[in-house]
């Protein structure tokens, strides 16, 4: 994926190609790959389709999650910002956690009510990692199987409690 | 030789007009001197003239020698070096001239001039919130260079009432604010021929009327020298057609981005921005992005003081827009979406119903001690259940088919006989639930039983029809 630049010689401004929430992933997916929070990689390559993006994660050292590897998917709508990312973990290992379900599902409040177009894939990142760093005892949530089984695909479309901030 | 000449002359007519196109004030200007004592003259005047030649130059026609007049513009006396370029002047603008009152020879600048420097201050105290994400600046593009900016003049844009409410074609298309004027003119009587006292301090003295005060010069008016000022604005961009159009309105959160603050949607550094009271910024497309996403979802806020307005898209604590013109931005089938759903939520909070027959929707105000609403599209409704009148409960009531309208009447008897309106009051009564909340009839087509209602946002429970609780999830979230 390349980034065209067309500069405007009248008003300086710079005319980035494509739609306007095409052109804020843009300009996240390069500061991320530039300054990436701690223990995350994201590959600058990544395909043609800019809604879906796959980051990796590592447990940071000290925490429970020492060493353990994670993959979060991010999923946009044409109304990013103004409408949150989907989120959730995939892949072989979902990390163990009071607020992550089996299915990869995460309960964070800025994911749906708290979401602003403020907030970003950085920050979205960094209240993840310092989700799991912060967890005292590695559990499922209580009412992990029940959920699994019956929620629906996007985790958008769950109305989440959010009662506990210790973990 | 003669070739180059050609070529020569026809590059200078291109940039001519080209200039001409930008900045209007490169060429003569006719406008309006009025003196206080009623005459007035029109001028045609050159922009590099500076104010003394224009005094020598209407001297003879007002009647006041050039040495012992003062050419007032939105509330300043202007000084003899001033240049007419530097003035804000549009075409049919109109200055006004008065006997000079010989000790007031301060220099002033002229008040576009104060401003930029307001705006710009205000600015300054504003800007330790932003928010943005961070790291975002070194995906920056480079900064206009300040000497690209155009002169230091504030800009004002504003909601223009005879630019903007022209058809534009595409009822979908957004609207792009107006630049708008700043003048100033006698609380009292109205006239434009006041010396303010005073600059104003803050956006609040140039919003609210009788908040500086002046010299008032006109001849007859009852407060005189002790006037108070009241700033308005003018559209700059029609030539007006009468003297005494109506003002434009301020969008006073839309400014120059004179420091170069990123979008925080976009994250792009735009010339225009809206600036909200919490100091976050956003341009004007994602403006608009954000208007039109929270009209289709219904989330406009409805605010005893401000009306049917927008927090700032973080959804700061008091960050409502107060002037809710700026709405007027929206494309004009999203505002007439605006107006209706203002109209809609505002009957419902103060007590009022909206007849529930389809394509009417009126707003009714029902008496306090009768259940019985009859609509003037001829509906008769019960303002509890908003199904159609009927006597006794709610829950088990029977139609009474009353007449539809006004012109005709139908038999109740032979009406409950229609077997296709019986089946279809049937089917809607089988297939629907009201809202818990406000009552709207709700068709569930499939899913789970958690329900959001479309028209109050409540979330119920299907099964209950109570609010959704964490018990309905965990025993019959799927039925």
């Amino acid at each position: 994926m390349a980034l065209k630049f067309n500069r405007n010689k009248h008003n300086s401004k710079i005319i980035l190609d494509g739609e306007r929430w095409e052109r804020r992933l843009q300009k996240e997916l390069m500061s991320l790959v530039r300054e990436p929070p701690p223990g995350v990689v994201v590959d600058s390559d990544q395909g043609e389709n800019l809604s879906l993006w796959t980051i990796n994660m590592t447990g940071a050292e000290g925490t429970l999650y020492e060493g353990e590897h994670f993959t979060l998917q991010f999923k946009f709508s044409p109304k990013y910002p103004f409408d949150s990312p989907e989120v959730t973990f995939i892949g072989p290992n979902i990390p163990v956690h009071p607020h992550v379900y089996s299915n990869g599902h995460i309960c964070l409040s800025i994911l749906t009510d708290d979401w602003s177009p403020a907030l970003s894939v950085q920050t979205v990142c960094l209240s993840i990692v310092s989700m799991l760093s912060s967890c005292k005892e590695k559990k499922r949530p209580p009412d992990n199987s029940f959920y699994v089984k019956t929620c629906n695909k996007n985790p958008k479309k769950t109305k989440w409690w959010y009662h506990d901030d210790t973990v | 030789m003669f070739l180059l000449d050609f070529f020569w002359s026809l590059w200078e007519s291109i940039t001519h007009i080209l200039t001409f196109s930008r900045n209007p004030q490169n060429n003569k200007l006719s406008i309006h001197v009025k003196s206080n004592t009623g005459s007035s003259v029109d001028v045609d005047l050159d922009p590099q003239w500076d104010i003394g030649t224009l005094k020598e130059a209407i001297a003879p026609k007002i009647g006041l020698p050039a040495d012992d007049m003062e050419i007032i513009l939105a509330g300043k006396s202007l000084d003899d070096s001033t240049t007419i370029a530097e003035c804000d002047l549009g075409e049919q603008s109109v200055l006004h001239a008065v006997k000079s009152h010989g000790q007031r020879q301060r220099r002033s600048r002229p008040l576009n001039q104060i401003m930029s420097d307001l705006v710009e201050e205000n600015d300054a105290t504003l800007t330790t919130v932003s928010e943005v994400p961070e790291n975002q600046d070194s995906v920056q593009p480079p900064v206009a260079d300040s000497e690209e900016k155009q002169q230091k003049n504030a800009h004002f844009y504003v909601y223009c009432s005879v630019c903007m409410t022209k058809s534009t074609g595409n009822p979908a298309t957004p609207l792009k604010p107006k630049e708008g004027k700043l003048r100033v003119r006698c609380f009292s009587c109205k006239s434009g021929a006041i010396q303010l006292d005073s600059d104003p301090a803050s956006w609040s003295d140039v919003l609210e009327p009788a908040r500086v005060s002046g010299d008032c010069q006109e001849q007859g008016c009852s407060d005189g020298p002790v006037a108070w000022a009241e700033f308005f604005f003018k559209c700059a961009e029609h030539v007006p057609k009468s003297e005494n159009e109506s003002a434009a309105v301020p969008l006073y959160l839309i400014r120059a981005n004179s420091r170069s603050t990123p979008c925080l949607a976009c994250m792009d550094v735009l010339d225009t921005v809206v600036v909200f009271s919490c100091a976050h910024t956003i341009c004007l497309d994602c403006f608009n992005d954000y208007m039109t996403s929270k009209i289709r979802e219904r989330k406009f806020v409805l605010d005893d003081n401000v009306g049917y307005s927008l927090p700032c898209p973080v959804g700061c604590e008091g960050s409502l827009i107060t002037e809710i013109h700026h709405f007027r931005l929206l494309a004009p089938n999203l505002y007439n979406l605006y107006q209706q759903f203002a109209t809609e939520d505002f009957v419902l909070k103060s007590g009022g119903v909206l007849c529930p027959h389809p394509n009417c929707g009126m707003g009714i105000y029902p008496d306090d001690d009768c259940n019985t609403v009859r609509c003037t599209c001829g509906y008769v409704f019960c303002k509890r259940c908003l199904q159609g009148n009927h006597i006794g409960d709610c829950d088990n009531a029977v139609d009474i088919l009353t007449g539809l309208s006004p012109s005709y009447t139908i038999d109740p008897s032979r009406a409950a006989q229609s077997k296709w309106d019986e089946a279809s009051h049937r089917s809607i009564r089988a297939g629907t639930k009201p809202c818990p909340k406000c009552r709207t009839a709700t068709e569930r087509a499939g899913g789970c039983m958690h329900m959001v209602c479309t028209r109050c946002d409540f979330e119920w429970c299907w099964v209950c029809q109570t609010s959704w609780t964490r018990s309905c999830m965990g025993s019959h979230w799927f039925g």
